[in-house]
This record gives structure tokens, sequence and C-alpha cells, in this order.
């Protein structure tokens, strides 16, 4: 009896163990709806020949940028009624890996969003091949052509750009204000930058702190002012030394002593990369690296006035280019490739769409575009353009390449910003730290070429 | 006569079987096939986006050798279980013994007690966890009443995991019901005897309600571990889902998800799932075969 007893339960315990790796494995596509199978491929010979088209994009982002979208989206439906379009979003911590799920399965959407990780997708085959819509359905004809190359690997176009924007350090001015030191203008260097977030800390008391650490969102930007880069694509493998890591990790653990840095168990329950949680929105952290589009959704949630200014100085000048964003893909399964190109297009090109979606994802990426949203700026975006265009002055007679995130770039993101705290909660010295962050970020390059 | 004895057995293993057939159609249809899937697909390369490569034992060969948050994930759900079953069933015990004291309205104690085991696993009360124990939240707040300076609950890697205990600690109901019901079962007379002789209520306690409660226990304990070693939410919710700050929320569960979803190696992902079955399998073994020496079944001859 009680041997039978056993054998059941030990049954049991398999099986129920065993679910653990059903339920991984469903995760992510309980959203997923494959879409519905339309045999006759000839639907895609002409778009306009009344047969009716359903094409699914998904995003990431929040509900604001979710409303726009889909109004963008509905326009689109009404100037293209035989296309059907679903949209599908998600926030962005849990967007890619919905996103890699749909792909394994093949029921990934028609468009989707990808931003700096393109190449991780590249890599793999999975992206839409646009060049044959170039000049057809797919009018690029206004875009930048730094833009287009952007999107264009291993001789493909596979990437849209759908907003560009420059990185640069947000200032609550208000701290500034009650500490009672000038906001700082372009052209300052990283010692000023040190100081005056120390000097901020120290007026302002118990709780405020200059700066937010962002040793892992702008290693890319200090290697770059030192004549490097993170990932040098050309030669598939690092673009630094260990030496200009040690550097960069060693100067925001010196700065971090002088009580100005936001410290490690803050930044864990107050995320660097979330407005709506900012110590910058909050008034507690005066200086933060920020990507320009955010501005608006930073300024949205405070009273007190925020401006940017571009990043301290180093040997190179600031690191910063006029980049994209993020942008559109098409999925290379997709059955209405000629659907994908003019969604696109549409995207990008529309005027009233582009009303619609303001610097929401960056500024646009065509010329005429972008004039129209400049006639009719808020006070945000005002500061927004105005700093971008510092930007693109400064590159001129600066300027730097193009930041691709290296291959592996979710595992690289979440080792590297491991070390960070590994160093902020002193685990490890910063040499340490530095060394085996090295030989880690080496290890997932490879892994993932 | 010994046939018919026979027969009669063949008669109820044909009943038992009818009743497992649901399970039974479940697991060969359901869930045999992706566990064959992620036996193969754990001795291949596979980046769930291109086809998967045959490379034998080397997922296994790399997790055993070099893989350091491996074993320090491994190390921290062990941590976890062996913390939170045994804390778990303590508490429901009590609160078991409580209730059994013949309060009157039993029922409503006992569904409100039930409740957070129903919504515990959820992610909108890992969320509201969070909100309680986070650097300013309710219980700081609480201690600074007291003049105690919390630190913060859940950024701190030292912190965090008792969070995460907590929170499976509260969800006791279903191992209260079930000591409740085995409480019920315990005949009186055994107390009323061992009153007669004096024995108080911890010798009452430890030399009758424990023994005549240890299959109870016994089952309680390795639904525990096996629920346990598979919590995935509370980690994923309450830490930053990448299983920060300093993998202090690197439960295996979400380590393997990350791997396998997140950074494009199901194949060791699917190694990682089959190493964690044969530990489960492992550890419920060694309950199942300890369990002779402690777990006492009434109906027994030797009377152990």
């Amino acid at each position: 009896m009680l041997k039978r007893q056993r054998q059941l339960a030990v049954g049991a315990v398999v099986a129920i163990s065993m679910l653990a790796t059903a339920c991984s494995g469903g995760t992510g596509a309980g959203g997923a709806v494959s879409s519905s199978p339309s045999p006759d491929n000839a639907g895609g010979t002409n778009a306009g020949g009344g047969e009716q088209v359903e094409l699914r994009v998904m995003w990431w982002g929040d509900q604001a940028r979710a409303d726009i979208t889909n109004q963008v989206l509905k326009l689109f439906m009404d100037k293209n009624p035989n296309i059907k379009v679903i949209g599908e979003f998600a926030p962005s911590s849990g967007y890619f890996d919905k996103l890699n799920t749909q792909l394994a399965s093949g029921t990934a959407a028609d468009v989707f969003f990808l931003g700096g990780n393109v190449v991780d997708y590249a890599n793999k085959d999975v992206l839409l091949d646009l060049t044959p819509y170039v000049g057809n359905e797919l009018d690029l004809s206004d875009m930048d052509p730094a833009m287009i190359q952007y999107g264009t690997l291993a001789d493909k176009l596979v990437h849209v750009s759908a907003g560009a924007n420059a990185r640069g350090i947000v200032v609550n001015t208000k701290l500034f204000e009650q500490a009672g030191i000038p906001v700082p203008q372009d052209g300052w260097n990283w010692d000023d930058y040190a100081r005056i977030s120390n000097e901020i800390a120290a007026k302002l008391g118990d709780g405020y702190y200059g700066t937010y650490n962002f040793t892992f969102e702008g290693m890319d930007i200090a290697y770059k002012q030192n004549g490097a880069q993170l990932y040098d694509m050309a030669a598939g493998k690092l673009g630094f030394e260990e030496k200009n890591a040690l550097d960069w990790f060693g100067y925001w653990s010196k700065t971090s002593e002088g009580g100005g840095v936001v410290t490690p168990e803050l930044a864990v329950s107050h995320p660097i990369d979330d407005p709506s949680k900012s110590l910058i929105t909050s008034g507690k952290a005066a200086m933060n690296l920020i990507p320009s589009n955010q501005l608006g959704a930073y300024q949205g949630l405070t009273e007190d006035p925020l401006t940017m200014v571009q990043l301290p100085r180093g040997p190179k000048g600031t690191g910063v280019v006029f980049e994209s964003s993020q942008g559109l893909s098409g999925y290379a399964k997709t059955e209405h490739p000629k659907e994908v190109a003019m969604l696109i297009s549409f995207f990008i090109n529309d005027p009233e769409a582009a009303k619609i979606l303001g610097n929401n994802r960056g500024v646009p990426v065509t010329s005429k575009n972008r004039s129209l949203l400049e006639a009719e700026a808020s006070d945000v975006d005002k500061i927004v353009y105005d700093y971008t265009s510092r930007v693109s002055d400064a590159t001129k007679t600066e300027p730097f390449a193009v930041s691709y995130n290296p291959p592996g770039n979710a595992e690289f993101e979440k080792m590297g910003k491991t070390t960070v705290q590994e160093i902020g909660f002193g685990r490890k010295t910063v040499e340490q730290a530095v060394k085996d962050f090295y030989q880690n970020a080496v290890k997932i390059l490879n892994s993932n070429q | 006569m010994g046939t018919s004895r026979k027969s009669l057995a063949r008669d109820q293993n044909r009943t038992a079987y009818l009743f497992l057939l649901p399970w039974l159609l479940g697991f060969f249809l359901l869930t045999a096939g992706p566990m064959a899937g992620s036996l193969y697909l754990s001795l291949t390369k596979y980046t769930l986006l291109s086809p998967p490569t045959w490379i034998g034992v080397e997922n296994y060969a790399r997790i055993f050798a070099e893989d350091d948050t491996f074993r320090g994930s491994l190390w921290l759900t062990f941590k976890y279980v062996f913390l939170s079953v045994p804390l778990k069933l303590a508490f429901a015990l009590m609160i078991a013994m409580v209730l059994n004291k013949g309060l009157r309205a039993i029922g409503l104690y006992r569904t409100v007690y039930y409740i957070p085991s129903l919504l515990g696993g959820s992610v909108a009360i890992a969320i509201v966890w969070r909100q309680i124990f986070d650097g300013t939240g309710a219980v700081n707040r609480a201690l600074a009443w007291l003049g105690i300076e919390g630190p913060s609950w859940i950024a701190h890697p030292d912190y965090i995991i008792h969070t995460i205990v907590t929170l499976s600690v509260w969800q006791f109901g279903s191992a209260m019901v079930i000591f409740l019901a085995g409480l019920k079962q315990i005949p009186s007379d055994l107390y009323e005897a061992a009153q007669v002789d004096g024995a108080n209520g911890w010798r009452r306690f430890s030399r009758i309600t424990l023994p005549m409660l240890t299959p109870v226990i016994f089952f309680n304990l390795v639904m525990g571990v096996i629920n346990s070693f598979q919590a995935f939410t509370p980690a994923f919710v309450i830490g930053d889902g990448r299983g920060g700050p300093l993998d202090a929320t690197m439960f295996y569960t979400l380590y393997l998800y990350l791997k396998g979803f997140s950074f494009f190696e199901m194949g060791y992902a699917s190694a990682l799932a089959w190493i964690m079955l044969l530990i489960i399998g492992l550890l419920t073994a060694v309950i199942f075969v300890t369990s002779k020496y402690w777990v006492f079944y009434g109906d027994n001859k030797e009377g152990r």
C-alpha cells in the first residue's frame, strides 16, 4: 500500500516538476495570436486590389505611447481600407522576451520596433530585407542618408528609424537654484561634473544627490570621448581596452565617495531609466543621463523646470551624436512584405502621423516632418530641438561614429549593471570588478557572434 | 480463493487507472512531448531563432564547470526553500492549532486565512509587497515610529530574500487548511488520557499532536519543497526582473527564463531545466526515504 502510494507520489512529483518547464515554455506567447493564415500568396501582388490584408504591429512603451501609436495606425487604415492593422504593445521591460518568444514560435508581428539591439536580430536573419521596396512602397527620399545607413546591415535595409535623439544631461534647475549653484553650460568637463554633483548634495543636505550613477548607460559615450568605443562592429569585437573601463568605473567610484551620487539602494527602487519613479522628477537628484526624446516624459511628471546640457567633455569631445533612438523592422516571414513597407513608409513620412506622434520616439527622421513639428513646438519640445541642434553643430567639428549595441546585448546589459552594483555595494574592488567585467564582455560577445 | 483475490485486485487496478485517465491523457498529450523536446534541446545549441545544432553534453559541462550564476542561483534557491518551507509550515500549524480550539466563527477565519494562498502567487500582490517593504514603505514607517531606522528591504541585496520569504510565509493558508483537517482526525481520547496522567500542554503537543500529524506534515513538506523550488513570480516582480539587485533575486527558475528567452540560449536553459528536475526529484526522494523513520501512520501494525 505504502509502496504504491510512493510510486504515485513520485509520479506526481515528476509531473508537477514538468509544469515548470511547460509553463516557462508558454510565457510570453500567451498574448500571441497566430497571424491568420491566408494561403493565397497572390494577395501580395497588388496592395490596392481590394484584397483584405491583416498586419500586426508590436512596440514597447507606456499607455500614452500606445494611444498615439494606435491613433496613427487607425489613420493608416482609413487611408488604406484594404489593410487591417492590429497593434500590440508591452512595457519595455518584458518587450524583448515577448518578441523573442514569438520569433521562436514563428508568430511574431509583421512589423515590430527595435532599438540599438537591431544587430542581434539582423545577425539571426529574422528581419525583412526592405531594399526591394525602397522608391516604390517605401519612400526614403526625405530621410537623412546617415539614418538609412544606420538601418542597413550586411548590405540589406532591415531597419527604418522612427525617431532620432541625442543623449544628454537632464538638469533639474530648481535644485540648482535652491543650492545657489549656476546651471552648468555646454563645454564643462568631468571634474566639473563630479565637483558640482558633490556640491549640490552637500548644500541641499541628506537625501539629495547631484547625479545618478550612469556608469553603464554612459559607457559607450565615455569610451568615444577617449577615442575608443563599446563595440567595433566592422571588426566584430569590443572597441575598448580594459584600461578604458577601469578609468570610467574608477571615476564613478571616486565621485560616489563624495556623496554626490545616488546610492545603489536608491537606484534599485528608483531605476535610472524609469521617469515615473525617477529621483529627477521627485526633486531629489539634480542630474542624469537621458535620451533627448524622454525629456517630455520627465517634464510631464514634475513642476520643476528641467533643461538639457551637453555631456561633460573628454579628450576628444562630448562623444554624443544625433542618432536613431528606435525604429521599425519587418518580420522576415511576413506574408505581406509590400504592405509592411507601406506601413513603415507611412509611419515616417505622413505629416498627420508626425503631428500625432510628436517627439515621443525621437525627433522625426524626415526633414519635412521635422520643420512641421518645429513650427508648432511646445516649450519642452523647444528645449529638445535646441539641444539636438547644438549636438548636430558640435558633431560637424567633432564627428563620432554612430553606436550599435554589441551582440548579446541583453546579457551584456545585465552583466554590466551587476558590475556597477558589485562596486556600489562594496562586494568587489573596482580593479577586480573591471577585470571580471572585461572578461565577461569578451565571453558574451564571442558566444553571440 | 487465491484467484478471486487476484481478480479483485485487478478490478481495483482498473478502477484506479480509470480515475487516473484524465491525468494520464494530459501527461502524454501535453507534457510528455515538450519534455522529450526539452531533453533533446538540452543537448543542442539553440538560439531560439536559428535551428538547433547538436553539441552533446556541452551545455551540462559548461553549467557545472564555469557558470558562477548557476551556482549562485542554486544556492539562493536552496536558501529560499530551507527558509520559507519550515517557517511556512510552522506558522500554518500554529494558526491551525489556534483555530482548532473551537472558535465560534471558525468557517470565517478559515476562509480569511486561506485567501492569501489564492492571491499570493499573483503579480498584483507582489507589487503591493514591493510598496510595503520599500525604503519609505509601511514597514519602515512602522519601525520609524518605534525609533528604528529600517533598511530598504527590497533594494538591498542582503535583505530582499527575506522580503520574498515573508511573502511566501504569508501564503500559509493551504498548508493550514490541511493541518486543520489533520488535527480534527486526532482522537480526543488520547488527549483525555494524557491529561489524566498529568501531561502538560507541551508534552501533549510533542507526544501526541506532532506524531499523529506526521503524515500531514509529510505531505505539506513535499508540496512545499516542490512549490518553493519553482518560485518565479515573487522574484521576478519584487526584484527587477533581471535577478537584481546583485543577483539577490536570481532564483533558479528566473535564471532559466532569462537564459532561454532573453539571452537566446534555449539549449542551455533546457539543460538547466533538466538539472532542476533532477534536483527536485532527488530532494523529494530523500524526504520519502527518510519518511519511514519519522512519519507515523496510526494504522500500522508495528506502530511506526
